[in-house]
């Protein structure tokens, strides 16, 4: 088993457990900070599959940016066990045999699918991820949808100034 | 020439615009001048296109699409052809006369019933033109659907008594049953021509197997049933005298009853190659002549006499066009009108003059007091009798002379009933007007002539039924002296091509005519004689007598096989099935979608966890669905 | 092109009217001037006078169909400036970034109706759904709207998601953001060997439309949006966006109809989800006491008939989903107008309403009859083609059958408020004063739902010639 394999295995097994820990923390800080756990896992992936520039922007976006901007609100909401709402058991029961059912039928669905078996991803080949292939393509080929996602930011940010707005 | 066509149908049609919308404004005597004029000026056009049509042939004018959908084309179009013209001048003609007649007839009505009256006639006559005069099937039955719808209008003229009502309802339901056969062969034809115009549908006849043409032909028969009031479909007809006279004169003597010959002898190519629809009509015609000729032997009622004269007499137009002798029911169907039209017409007058009473059995020496009507109604009853030279002679030997040539036996049973007809006829006669008076002094007091508005008609349509028998003299007396035939030979050219003719010698036809007039004489002498002496008896009829005075108990046959049980299970179903079964199932379905409509509203709770769960069931659901469908599929198709 | 170019710009503009002009009134004939040279800059395109060309390398395509359509959506939103023109100025204190917004999610249509490859796909309906989150939350004093905004945010990223994942799998099985028959063949046939990864994510994809477009059962954030929502908000959102996203689905599935025909899966499928969102939509229309919630749920109702576009791809459909559009919109547009110039949005508020405001009744009545598909009205022929498209894709008469019993229940709520309006006693209250051009504006609205009821080929004339 090359090192790649071994690092693989662990981060999958890191982003797993540090996202069923998002969820199972009680505390929302904690949950957060698993979350963060998860990016930087992921990030991995991205390294591992030569792509250096998501990675690094998965790492500054979501776990720099997004994620200290989410502990910042849960502390300033000072949410504590008495806020906390409480939570119907049976809810709780039905959504986890529901959504592990639908786990399970995709994974089955996946693990039986042919053009999976006997493949892995590519690891350190290709070099689509670098920076300057991927500015390349972008404002080449993608050049259309590049430009057209800068509505989309500015809806978003046209919304969040009528939202934030006395 | 062709723009003078449509004025046929169009004065009618105006007269009845103006009679109908003016009724309350209109004097008396605008409005009886405003129908009759209507009516005079269609019969002077139809002059100019019967000349026309006598020296150039056939007119065909197409005005617009009718019914224009996907490759069926319906043009509104009429056709005047040597037949149709014939029809038009019977129909503006004998109309008028009607028309004039009941200026004075119907003097007692309010004004605005008056002009009623005179609005539905000229809707009757622009229904009968367009009837007549369409090019195509579907125009035809615009007008065979009018007529019925005029008819069932002046049965029921005098709506406030009910029984009229039940007339006219019985008229209109009888008719209806017969146009469904109509409008089935019509569908019948489009369906396998895609046509409907007469020379289309003609040119293409070989297009059509010999079952499609028997089927066509015996739907369009069963249309004729009902129309000209033949077995099994003629109750309605006596029934139909609840109208006024004249009304009974126009359409249930001289043109509507004689639409069904009309559609068959239009139809004759397509009757001709069905043989065996045609023996069917010979049968059923000559059935329902003898008939309603025995009915008619026992009836005391002088409408009803002439009514059941009038289906015999259709029956014989029947057997005419069964035999193949279209010429011959045509030219019954004229001479027929003329001499109908006047015995109604009479009987109108005698009515009129006896204030309303029709039971000859109440009437008798109105000889001197009505001259004018006592001679012409004579001349009629010869005239139907068929006595050389009067008009009935002339047709009614030409269609007994075709039916010899087919079978003999035909022959002897349409005999028989020709001398029924004289029977009754003279009988008729002789309880009206010879012997003594039997009504009331009151009655006897009133007695009086008819105003010259009634009795010109009368003179006229005497003048007629006496010499109308002149344009078809048969080749026995002189050779090409049959007009009638070599006017119209070209509308059954085709027919006549494809039938092979079978002429009876000469001298079998002279003896057979001069045994039937001997025999037709004797008849009238044995009834004269009988009949003027008549004296009211109280004593019941017994025997076949009461069967025939009851008329067969027909009406009361239908009503046990046919209306009694329809009524029963119409009741059936709205007591038990209406109640129980479709109104439950009815407040079931509204109680069921308020009750799940409550309880679906619940699912909607608010929040978003149950959503997304749902949300999740969902595409688990829609993913087995979409991996397992071929079994489920499979599974649903072993259930249903 | 022109189009999605010049909305962008209108949007930026009215952002900046915002700063520029301080009386609100003015920003709405900003806007509707905004819109008119939409309009013609996409007609310019329509008709091949001038078009801004852009080389998206392959990524978008414009066809007559999707010009057509966003013609008919500019004009639907005009019709909707025009009568609600004036509720939007009352609806909070950001007039023109709504209009900014609304021209955004413009934007988003005009991507949906040209996209080529799901890359666009996906920016198209972010596009669309994002303005959406925040209109429904523009009540901010209102925590009903506040309410609604969330849900509707939560659970349209919880779609979202399954579009992306569905997109993911076929980008990982095929690598390509295009649609190749292949994928769609094997998605057709349902479970098979050749692959399995794409056909998965097309399923994936098809739910997440379905919500998109409140199908049963992905329909449960529908009514609490609509209902929470500002009501002239919810009319934008339950016509236009709606029927945008409709066209999107459609596309999108249809993009290759020979392959995507009579596959028994998605039958199956749909078949299911056309009867559920059938069954649910209408039925729970039922019971509903306010008018704004029953108008919710008849969204849902007639995006059942908007399925049937779906389920079988012919001639008809085409015509068909472009008259229904049409119908639909027009005529809820026209509704919503009316009501939220209501004081009370219950049954009762409507209660002699002819007394009151004939004008409004009666068009209203209009509406309602269009919506319930009676003859001589838009209604009715966009219903006839959905259903006869099903009847000649062959083998679901079923199907209609269902449908046309439950466009039946659909009369029986719709009519309530007919009933409301005409037959029973009360004084239907409005919180505004109405204006002449309202009624101008809503008689000229009801005569084009008669006009589309008698001929309609009028509309698809023009899509013709």
């Amino acid at each position: 088993m090359a090192i790649t394999h071994i690092i693989f295995w662990f981060l999958t097994a890191l982003a797993l457990v540090s996202a069923l820990m998002v969820l199972l923390s009680k505390n929302p800080v904690y949950s957060v900070l698993w979350l963060i756990a998860v990016f930087f896992a992921i990030s991995g992936h991205y390294i591992l599959l030569n792509a250096q520039f998501l990675a690094i922007v998965n790492m500054i976006v979501y776990a720099g940016a997004i994620m200290v901007l989410f502990l910042f609100v849960i502390m300033l909401m000072n949410l504590d066990k008495e806020t906390e709402p409480q939570k119907d058991i049976w809810m709780k029961v039905a959504g986890v045999i529901s959504g592990g059912c639908l786990l399970i039928q995709l994974v089955r669905l996946a693990k039986d699918a042919p053009e999976m078996v006997n493949k892995t991803a590519l690891l350190k080949t290709g070099s689509i991820g670098l920076i300057e292939n991927l500015g390349k393509v972008l404002f080449s080929d993608y050049v259309v949808p590049f430009e057209i996602s800068s509505v989309l930011f500015l809806s978003a940010m046209v919304g969040a100034v009528v939202i934030g707005k006395k | 020439m062709n723009n003078l066509v449509f004025l046929v149908p169009l004065f009618p049609l105006i007269g009845f615009l103006i009679n109908g919308l003016g009724r309350k404004s209109l004097a008396k005597q605008a409005i009886g001048a405003i129908g009759s004029a209507s009516i005079l000026a269609s019969f002077v056009v139809s002059i100019i296109l019967f000349l026309q049509v006598k020296s150039s042939g056939a007119i065909i004018a197409n005005y617009f699409n009718f019914i224009d959908v996907a490759s069926l084309k319906i043009p509104f179009a009429f056709q005047i052809d040597q037949l149709s013209s014939l029809f038009l001048l019977i129909i503006t003609g004998i109309g008028f006369l009607i028309h004039l007649y009941s200026t004075a007839y119907m003097t007692d009505e309010e004004a605005p019933h008056y002009a009623r009256y005179f609005a539905y006639l000229n809707l009757f006559v622009f229904s009968m033109l367009l009837l007549v005069m369409g090019g195509n099937y579907v125009i035809m039955f615009i007008g065979w659907e009018g007529v019925g719808l005029c008819s069932y209008l002046l049965i029921g003229f005098w709506f406030k008594n009910d029984a009229y009502n039940y007339a006219a309802k019985k008229a209109f339901i009888m008719n209806r049953i017969g146009d469904l056969g109509f409008l089935l062969a019509v569908f019948w034809l489009i369906n396998k021509l895609g046509t409907v115009t007469y020379g289309e549908v003609f040119a293409n006849i070989g297009k059509l197997s010999h079952q499609d043409i028997t089927i066509i032909t015996a739907l369009l028969f069963v249309g004729a049933m009902g129309k000209s009031a033949q077995l099994p479909l003629y109750t309605w007809l006596p029934d139909a005298m609840a109208g006024p006279t004249p009304v009974s004169a126009l359409i249930h003597a001289a043109t509507m009853v004689t639409a069904g010959i009309y559609m068959v002898s239009r139809s004759n190519l397509l009757y001709t190659l069905a043989p065996a629809t045609q023996g069917f009509i010979a049968i059923i015609g000559l059935a329902t002549a003898l008939f309603a000729a025995t009915i008619a032997l026992k009836q005391n009622d002088i409408k009803k006499v002439l009514a059941y004269s009038t289906v015999s007499q259709l029956g014989y137009m029947f057997l005419g066009l069964g035999v193949g002798a279209y010429t011959g029911a045509v030219f019954h169907v004229m001479t027929h009108a003329f001499f109908k039209a006047l015995l109604f017409l009479g009987a109108g007058s005698v009515i009129h003059a006896m204030h309303h009473e029709q039971d000859i059995r109440k009437m008798g020496g109105l000889k001197k007091y009505l001259p004018i009507t006592n001679i012409t109604f004579l001349l009629g009853c010869l005239a139907i009798a068929g006595v050389p030279p009067f008009s009935g002679f002339f047709s009614k030997d030409e269609i007994l002379a075709a039916a010899y040539e087919k079978n003999p036996i035909l022959y002897f049973l349409g005999v028989a009933g020709a001398l029924m007809t004289t029977f009754y006829m003279f009988r008729l006669y002789a309880m009206t007007f010879l012997g003594k008076f039997r009504g009331t002094h009151e009655q006897e007091h009133h007695l009086h002539e008819s105003p010259s508005a009634m009795t010109i008609p009368l003179t006229v349509l005497a003048i007629l039924a006496v010499v109308g028998g002149f344009i078809g003299i048969p080749e026995v007396f002189a050779k090409d002296s049959h007009w009638l035939e070599s006017f119209l030979a070209p509308v059954f050219a085709g027919s006549k091509a494809l039938t092979e003719q079978k002429v009876s010698s000469h001298s079998t036809e002279l003896m057979m005519m001069g045994v039937v007039t001997g025999l037709v004489l004797v008849t009238i002498a044995i009834t004269w004689n009988k009949f003027s002496k008549y004296e009211a008896t109280t004593t019941e009829e017994t025997g076949l007598g009461k069967v025939l005075e009851n008329k067969w108990y027909i009406d009361e046959l239908y009503n046990a096989i046919v209306v009694n049980p329809l009524d029963a299970l119409a009741g059936f179903f709205k007591n038990v099935i209406e109640k129980s079964g479709i109104d439950g199932i009815v407040n079931g379905v509204g109680t069921f979608i308020n009750y799940s409509s409550r309880q679906l509203r619940l699912i909607q709770s608010g929040q978003v966890g149950a959503y997304i769960l749902m949300m999740v069931l969902s595409m688990l659901g829609i993913l087995l669905l979409w991996i397992n469908d071929s079994t489920i599929v499979h599974f649903l198709h072993k259930i249903f | 092109m022109n189009a999605i170019i010049l909305s962008a710009l209108c949007g930026v503009v009215m952002m900046f009217s915002g700063i520029l002009l301080k009386n609100k009134s003015a920003i709405k004939y900003v806007a509707i001037a905004a819109l008119l040279v939409l309009i013609i800059g996409n007609l310019f395109q329509f008709y091949g006078i001038y078009t801004i060309d852009i080389d998206s390398k392959g990524l978008l395509s414009f066809d007559r169909t999707g010009l057509f359509f966003n013609t008919i959506i500019f004009v639907a939103t005009l019709a909707y400036f025009i009568l609600s023109g004036s509720d939007i100025e009352r609806a909070g204190p950001d007039v023109a970034e709504y209009f900014a917004l609304i021209f955004f999610v413009l934007c988003g249509v005009t991507i949906l109706t040209s996209f080529n490859g799901l890359l666009m796909f996906f920016i198209g309906i972010e596009i669309l759904s994002i303005p959406l989150y925040i209109l429904t939350g523009s009540d901010k004093k209102n925590l009903k709207s506040n309410e609604a905004s969330l849900k509707y945010f939560l659970m349209g990223s919880f779609s979202t998601g399954i579009l992306l994942m569905g997109i993911t799998l076929i980008y990982g099985a095929t690598g390509s953001f295009g649609l190749q028959s292949t994928t769609i063949k094997s998605a057709v046939t349902g479970f098979s060997s050749a692959g399995i990864l794409a056909p998965v994510g097309l399923v994936l994809l098809f739910i997440s439309m379905c919500f998109k477009v409140s199908a049963a059962p992905f329909h449960f954030w529908a009514p609490d949006v609509y209902d929470g929502a500002p009501s002239v908000f919810t009319s934008f959102m339950a016509t236009i966006v709606k029927a945008a996203g409709f066209f999107a689905f459609i596309k999108l599935f249809a993009a290759k109809s020979e392959d995507f025909g009579p596959g028994p899966a998605w039958k199956l499928i749909l078949f299911v989800i056309i009867v559920a969102t059938l069954f649910i939509g209408n039925i729970t229309a039922v019971f509903q006491q306010s008018v704004k919630r029953m108008l919710a749920y008849s969204s849902i109702a007639q995006a059942g008939f908007m399925l049937f576009a779906l389920y079988s791809t012919n001639d008809f459909t085409k015509d068909g989903i472009l008259l229904y559009t049409a119908a639909y919109s027009f005529a809820t547009i026209g509704i919503f107008s009316i009501l939220t110039k209501m004081e009370d949005y219950s049954l009762d508020g409507f209660n002699g309403l002819s007394k009151s405001q004939p004008v409004l009744a009666f068009t209203n009545t209009v509406f309602f009859l269009s919506l319930s598909g009676i003859p001589l009205t838009a209604g009715f022929f966009a219903k006839y083609y959905m259903l006869a498209s099903a009847i000649k894709g062959g083998g679901s008469l079923s199907l209609v059958i269902i449908a046309v019993l439950f466009a039946a229940v659909s009369v029986y709520y719709y009519f309530k408020v007919i009933q409301a309006m005409y037959f029973k006693e009360g004084v239907a209250a409005t919180n505004t004063p109405i204006t002449g051009n309202f009624k101008v504006a809503l008689i000229v609205l009801a005569a084009i739902i008669v006009i589309l009821g008698i001929y309609p080929t009028a509309l698809l004339g023009f899509y013709y010639f």
